[in-house]
């Protein structure tokens, strides 16, 4: 046979993975989202290691003290180390952005593929549920939510993860939609593959790039969200420490000691950048079509 | 004899990231004022990179390395922009291959012929507008003043092909640039278009450059050709000679595969083994040299010059052409590749139950709500694809169902396997109801039927690997097997090389994507297999190996196939019954030869007299068939033919025929059925 004697190519992941990797490392832009998300994740992750003192330990003596080689950015009004504090607080926003994210992703693409492939009077209840959660301002619902609950983590993760899912969900519905009706859907159907099948094996790896994208660059929302609630005082409680607290604590101080608003907001600043960049620079490699002529 | 285009050793070559393609190598050509040329190659042998380039209309990531594309007098590839936008609208025009995506969709026709003659500023805009309308007439499109003003999707596939023309004829360009004009058109739009495009030719003297790979419409269109392959032109002259003494054995091969060219059912086709080579890669020898059946020592190490045969420009470009080498032979036709099946026993035992019987189907899609519909008084909210069809399918036997785009012959197939509701009419397998069942019933019945789709690799899920979608059916059907050696045997089955389990859709040409089809078809041994066009989107070389190793499965299985088909010449090919498809209804059924070499219906004989042949001393005189198909929501009455039929009478517009059965077995849907 002639063909058998062609050379082969390498298989797909030889090819595609380094092109895709040298594409994105060409990015500076990636490059630095890279390494911003890679420092605020080790950092949080190995804060014990980092710290150089204990979160909670008060030292009145040394209260508001400026930045030195002992406190490197300095000490709040209980004498707290702010560097300590900050290393700790990235640990509570990654923990929040990491649960509420993937948990509303991974809800967002079921219902959303469910909403794109089932019936119609599903897609339409679907569809009228999410844009109803949707109507909702996150934080007009969060201020409800804590009036009626009381101020807590979890909460806060609970609206996270309720008001990013039609967000999730509505993506997957239209690229579910449409792959629906394309021939190799249509072929599956004709083996007789269940719905099940068709969605999880067929459907899934198809909708699931664009979404992971979105995920990335959701990031820096639910950060903000956190430290946001944080900062009115709804969400994590004093005295453990998070980005929103730091902050709130330097609010009430910034004319004498501006450096604890400086040090809560820093952290914020290069999580949304470096999430940003990462998310951005991802789609330009993965997603072509979406990118800006060049 | 001038020349108005003079292309001389163009080489153009694309910055990838996986390394440079040397796209187009040593091209040179010449095209006469007034000729039709016709450029053809399968697809990537650089037919459409001639025409960006001489148009500078190429990617951002081409390269001309070197060449003069001498146009009047004036290099093409040295003008500067707003030298070439000047020769582009009103020396050189375009007709592009769909119509539907080539023009724009917000704008009349007369607004946007009207931009075309942005140039002319002598004229008013009423004097456009005039000259709009005139040469809309000019190329058959009835009441012009009036459509003039609507959009192109107010307009049918055929007639915006031909207002495409028109608008490029608009300008009067010196040199016409016609881009695969019929590809997307049905047979008997395609006869029109090359009819039309010969017409104005000979009115308006111009020059008309054809890029095809279809060998029946350059053969009835072109005065020269030339045959490119892999960004090379490996010979080029006169359309007589070539297609009367073709001397590259490419041009050979090529003329061999053509299924137009055999009138007979042979069962087997010729086709060119192999693949396209590799262009990241310069070649080093003749690039046919990997599929030459004739390649000698000397082709895969020195570049074959050009060589003049017999009579003034009839160039090829082959060793075996060169008088001084010692190799010195005339190549003749290559050998036919594949065998002729001596093992005919067809299984062909005529059981008391068919294994397929389809009773008068029909198959209804809502176009609108029903509300809507009652709030706009219109009491029919629907289209019915299908329309009372009835036909068999014994084991073993090969049905061809054709008919033009439109016709519901997809939506039939896929009735039939329960993809698409039926509204009444049954589907009898082996004597069972098929539509009665739910789908928790039809599924171990999938196991005994399966399909192929049309598009070979659209129809394979993109990010399953080979291995995985040939085990498929196993899986869904929770066949408990060593799933390794399964696909393996299904490689072997479909003559697919086992390295390629572990590639993804995208990395197969479109003939092995068409083969894992069949191994998908194939994997639990069915009784019959739905063929949706299973040769669209193939290059000519391919198709035949796909339709002989259908029939070589048939042999060996007993498989019964379906084909569903436009294209006639391969189903005059493959099939022992042929049903014809009109407006959804079944207009002739019966034994394939006996339709093909006396049609009874005048449709039937429309489309086998639509066939383009490949033989340009076959020219068609008259057209065989006119207009276009009607649709489906304004059935004509009585007849639905007798709109576009050649022989109507007066009884065909009131009373719709019945089916009649005529002597030798076919059935019939008209009045007057052709002598046979």
């Amino acid at each position: 046979m002639k063909i058998q004697k062609k050379k082969t190519k390498p298989s797909l992941p030889d090819i595609i993975l380094p092109e895709k990797l040298v594409l994105f490392l060409r990015n500076p832009m990636g490059v630095l989202g890279l390494t911003l998300v890679l420092l605020i994740i080790i950092s949080a992750v190995f804060a014990p290691l980092f710290a150089t003192h204990n979160p909670f330990t008060m030292d009145i003596a040394n209260r508001l003290a400026g930045p030195s080689f002992d406190n490197f950015l300095g000490t709040d009004q209980l004498g707290r180390d702010t560097y300590t504090r900050v290393l700790y607080g990235g640990r509570v926003a990654l923990q929040v952005a990491a649960i509420g994210v993937s948990v509303s992703l991974v809800v967002g693409l079921t219902l959303g593929m469910i909403a794109g492939y089932g019936p119609l009077w599903l897609d339409n209840m679907l569809l009228l549920l999410f844009d109803a959660i949707r109507s909702f301002p996150t934080i007009v619902l969060a201020l409800a939510a804590v009036a009626l609950l009381g101020p807590s983590l979890s909460l806060v993760m609970t609206i996270v993860i309720i008001t990013s899912i039609p967000g999730y969900a509505r993506l997957a519905r239209t690229s579910t939609l449409s792959i629906k009706n394309t021939e190799f859907i249509l072929a599956e159907q004709s083996l007789g593959a269940s719905m099940k099948r068709v969605l999880a094996i067929h459907i899934m790896p198809n909708v699931i790039g664009p979404l992971l994208i979105l995920a990335a660059m959701d990031v820096p929302v639910v950060v903000t969200i956190e430290a946001g609630l944080s900062f009115l005082g709804l969400g994590v409680q004093p005295p453990t420490a998070s980005w929103g607290t730091i902050l709130n604590e330097g609010y009430l101080i910034i004319r004498t000691t501006p450096w604890i608003v400086i040090a809560g907001g820093i952290p914020l600043i290069l999580t949304t950048l470096g999430f940003t960049f990462l998310g951005e620079s991802l789609r330009d490699v993965f997603d072509p079509r979406l990118r800006k002529g060049k | 004899m001038t020349k108005l285009l003079d292309v001389k050793n163009l080489n153009v070559d694309f910055r990838t990231p996986l390394g440079r393609v040397h796209a187009l190598r040593d091209i040179n050509f010449s095209i006469t004022k007034g000729k039709i040329v016709g450029i053809v190659g399968e697809s990537g042998s650089g037919k459409s990179t001639v025409i960006w380039t001489i148009t500078q209309l190429l990617a951002q990531n081409a390269i001309i390395k070197s060449g003069t594309a001498n146009f009047n007098g004036m290099d093409l590839l040295k003008a500067d922009k707003d030298t070439i936008r000047g020769i582009r609208g009103e020396k050189i025009s375009m007709v592009f291959q769909d119509p539907m995506t080539s023009q724009a969709p917000v704008l009349t026709y007369g607004e946007q012929m009207n931009d075309i003659m942005y140039r002319k500023n002598k004229l008013s805009r009423q004097e456009k507008r005039e000259k709009a309308i005139a040469m809309m007439r000019r190329v058959g499109i009835p009441d012009p003043e009036s459509r003039i003003d609507q959009y192109p999707h107010q307009f049918s596939g055929g007639m915006r092909q031909r207002a495409g023309i028109a608008m490029s004829m608009l300008v009067e360009p010196s040199l016409l640039i016609a881009d695969e004009p019929t590809t997307a058109l049905d047979v008997t739009m395609e006869a029109q278009i090359i009819h039309l495009i010969r017409e104005l030719q000979k009115e308006t003297d111009t020059t008309i450059m054809v890029v095809s790979h279809n060998l029946g419409l350059i053969a009835e269109l072109c005065d020269e050709v030339i045959i490119m392959y892999a960004g090379e032109i490996l010979e080029s002259g006169k359309i007589q000679e070539i297609y009367s003494n073709p001397s590259h054995p490419y041009t050979q091969a090529l003329l061999a595969c053509d299924p137009a060219r055999e009138n007979k059912k042979t069962r087997t086709l010729s086709v060119i083994p192999g693949d396209i080579p590799d262009l990241h890669v310069k070649p080093k020898g003749c690039v046919f040299v990997s599929r030459c059946e004739l390649a000698v020592q000397n082709c895969h190490i020195e570049r074959p010059k050009n060589h003049q045969i017999s009579s003034s420009n009839h160039f090829a470009k082959c060793h075996l052409l060169d008088p001084k080498s010692t190799q010195a032979q005339t190549p003749t036709n290559p050998k036919k590749v594949t065998k002729t099946k001596v093992n005919s026993e067809r299984f062909s035992h005529k059981d008391e139950i068919h294994l397929l019987n389809v009773k008068n189907i029909q198959v209804r899609f809502p176009i609108m709500t029903k509300l809507k519909a009652k709030l706009k008084g219109i009491n029919k909210p629907y289209v019915d694809a299908v329309f009372n069809a009835s036909l068999t399918l014994e084991r073993g036997e090969t049905l061809g169902l054709v008919g033009e785009s439109g016709s519901g012959k997809t939506t039939l197939g896929r009735a039939i396997l329960g993809l698409v509701r039926a509204k009444s009419g049954s589907v009898e397998y082996n004597g069972l109801d098929l539509c009665q069942l739910t789908s928790r019933e039809f599924k171990p019945l999938r196991r005994n039927m399966s399909m192929m789709f049309q598009d070979p690799i659209g129809s394979l899920s993109p990010r399953q690997t080979v291995r995985s979608l040939m085990i498929e059916p196993f899986k869904i059907h929770g066949i408990d097997k060593n799933f390794d050696e399964e696909a393996k045997r299904l490689c072997d089955t479909v003559r697919l090389p086992e390295n390629f389990l572990s590639r993804y859709p995208h990395e197969l040409s479109g003939g092995q994507a068409r083969r894992v089809g069949v191994a998908r078809a194939l994997a639990l041994n069915p009784e019959f297999i739905i063929a949706d066009e299973p040769t669209a989107g193939l290059d000519v070389s391919v198709q035949g190996e796909i339709l002989n190793l259908m029939n070589d499965l048939q042999d060996e299985h007993g498989i019964a196939y379906l084909v569903i088909s436009h294209n006639l010449p391969v189903v005059r090919h493959i099939s022992d019954k042929l049903a014809i498809m009109y407006l959804g209804r079944l207009i002739e059924t019966g034994d394939s030869a006996k339709i093909f070499d006396k049609p009874a219906h005048p449709y039937t004989e429309a489309l086998v007299n639509g066939i383009p042949q490949p033989d340009p001393k076959k020219r068609r005189k008259l057209l065989s068939i006119e207009g276009e198909i009607p649709s489906l929501t304004n059935r004509p009455p009585g007849c639905e033919f007798h709109t576009r039929c050649k022989y109507v009478q007066k009884k065909c517009k009131f009373d719709p025929p019945s089916i009649k059965t005529l002597s030798d077995g076919r059935e019939v849907l008209c009045h007057f059925p052709l002598e046979i």
